[in-house]
């Protein structure tokens, strides 16, 4: 079930809020209501299942610690929360396994290349117009870019994944993310 | 803003994750000192976190809840102490305080704790250092549960090495391995299979390793920081 309706997000602030005030029943709910989503996260990343429980407990550590700092006006509680497990499964990533991309399944397809115009009523505004961004980077740096944020992937396994050169790879991100934050704010 | 647009790009692929290891731990120091990087660092991922709704839920393997709010438990008895300390050291540091006055300061800083913590009376902890006035990691223990926690406070980032922690004592003979310690974040480690006199009296000393830790189960080279436990209750 996808989280990024308003009505959720609402729920899930207030819950982040109480959380923040040191509450330890809005605290379990906030877990029940998101493990699955940060676990989908942090998978992804890391694919060592025993490491990714262990990531997903020091991501929920962290949220408690931090619920004060978040701020509705800058964003969802679901993005915040994924950005909290996304930076400590990368720190992991980067320390155990600095160039995995071996086992990366081939059947990846990263939602960019197909949008369900039917469920855009189910995403946020803001993933609706970061989408509408991502439409318009060439299908290949697109995809380059999905895959390191959805899988964590380095330049270097990317390189190694797209049969180019690491400074290409280099070169296309920034570019590709230079052009997103100038579609973003046009 | 005044950061360069190379900067700003960096930060954008550290938000996205795409850097290799030492240039993100590079980044990751670097956002410590540079308000404006963090900053950046910050607007990078605001922008990329819509991505995360896309994100298909996977069931954990199991309910870590417990485990969660056992570990928030220990938080909250040890990072009062923790964090008290990681700002008074950034303060002193700012400040830069003759070398040998941190030492005691933290002294007195425990020492003022000690109050508020009777309840507590198994807990210790050790400000692991190169010198007095660089602190690098702090170690808590609880000796009830011999449980102990190492967290990083201005330990300089080893991209391509790993630290490792040592309980030093001569009752055990050769220093005995506690384990890699992460270089972001809190290392829980346990100490039970140890005699609590020892746990209490020893060194702890921190060796800079290869990524796997010391290929010899013995330290590679001399410790690069070391400590030793003070009380923080009655």
């Amino acid at each position: 079930m996808d989280l990024g309706v308003k009505k959720d997000a609402q729920d899930l602030a207030a819950l982040i809020a109480r959380v923040a005030g040191r509450d330890r029943a809005a605290f379990a709910a906030l877990y029940r209501l998101t493990q699955a989503k940060l676990y989908g996260v942090v998978v992804r990343i890391i694919q060592r299942r025993d490491l990714a429980g262990e990531i997903l407990q020091e991501a929920y550590v962290r949220i408690w610690e931090r619920a004060a700092d978040f701020d509705p006006a800058k964003g969802s509680p679901i993005g915040w929360m994924a950005t909290i497990a996304r930076n400590r499964a990368l720190d992991e990533a980067r320390r155990v396994q600095p160039i995995a991309l071996e086992d990366m399944p081939d059947g990846f397809d990263p939602p960019g290349e197909d949008v369900d115009p039917l469920s855009s009523r189910q995403r946020s505004e803001s993933l609706q117009a970061l989408m509408r961004c991502l439409e318009t980077l060439e299908p290949e740096k697109r995809q380059i870019l999905l895959l390191a944020y959805y899988r964590g992937a380095s330049r270097e396994a990317l390189a190694k994944r797209f049969d180019r050169p690491v400074p290409t790879i280099k070169t296309w991100l920034r570019r590709s993310l230079a052009d997103l934050r100038d579609c973003l704010s046009s | 803003m005044s950061l360069s647009p190379d900067d700003d790009l960096a930060a954008a692929e550290y938000a996205l994750g795409a850097l290799d290891p030492a240039e993100r731990a590079a980044l990751a120091a670097r956002r410590q000192r540079e308000p404006d990087l963090d900053a950046a660092i910050a607007a990078w991922e605001r922008r990329l976190a819509p991505l995360a709704e896309t994100i298909a839920p996977v069931a954990p393997p199991r309910d870590f809840l417990a485990e969660i709010e056992s570990r928030l438990d220990d938080a909250a008895s040890a990072n009062a102490v923790v964090v008290d300390l990681t700002r008074r050291l950034r303060r002193w540091r700012a400040g830069a305080i003759a070398a040998g006055a941190v030492a005691a300061a933290l002294a007195i800083g425990l020492g003022l704790r000690e109050n508020m913590r009777a309840s507590l009376p198994h807990e210790y902890v050790a400000v692991l250092q190169k010198s007095a006035d660089q602190p690098a990691f702090v170690v808590t223990v609880n000796i009830e549960t011999r449980s102990l926690t190492v967290r990083p406070v201005a330990a300089p980032p080893q991209p391509d090495k790993a630290y490792e922690l040592w309980l030093i004592d001569a009752k055990l003979g050769a220093p005995r391995s506690l384990g890699l310690l992460k270089q972001n974040a809190a290392t829980a480690s346990d100490v039970a299979s140890y005699d609590p006199a020892v746990v209490e009296n020893a060194t702890y000393a921190v060796t800079i390793e290869p990524p796997g830790g010391s290929p010899t189960g013995k330290p590679s080279g001399a410790p690069v920081f070391v400590g030793k436990l003070i009380p923080t209750g009655p």
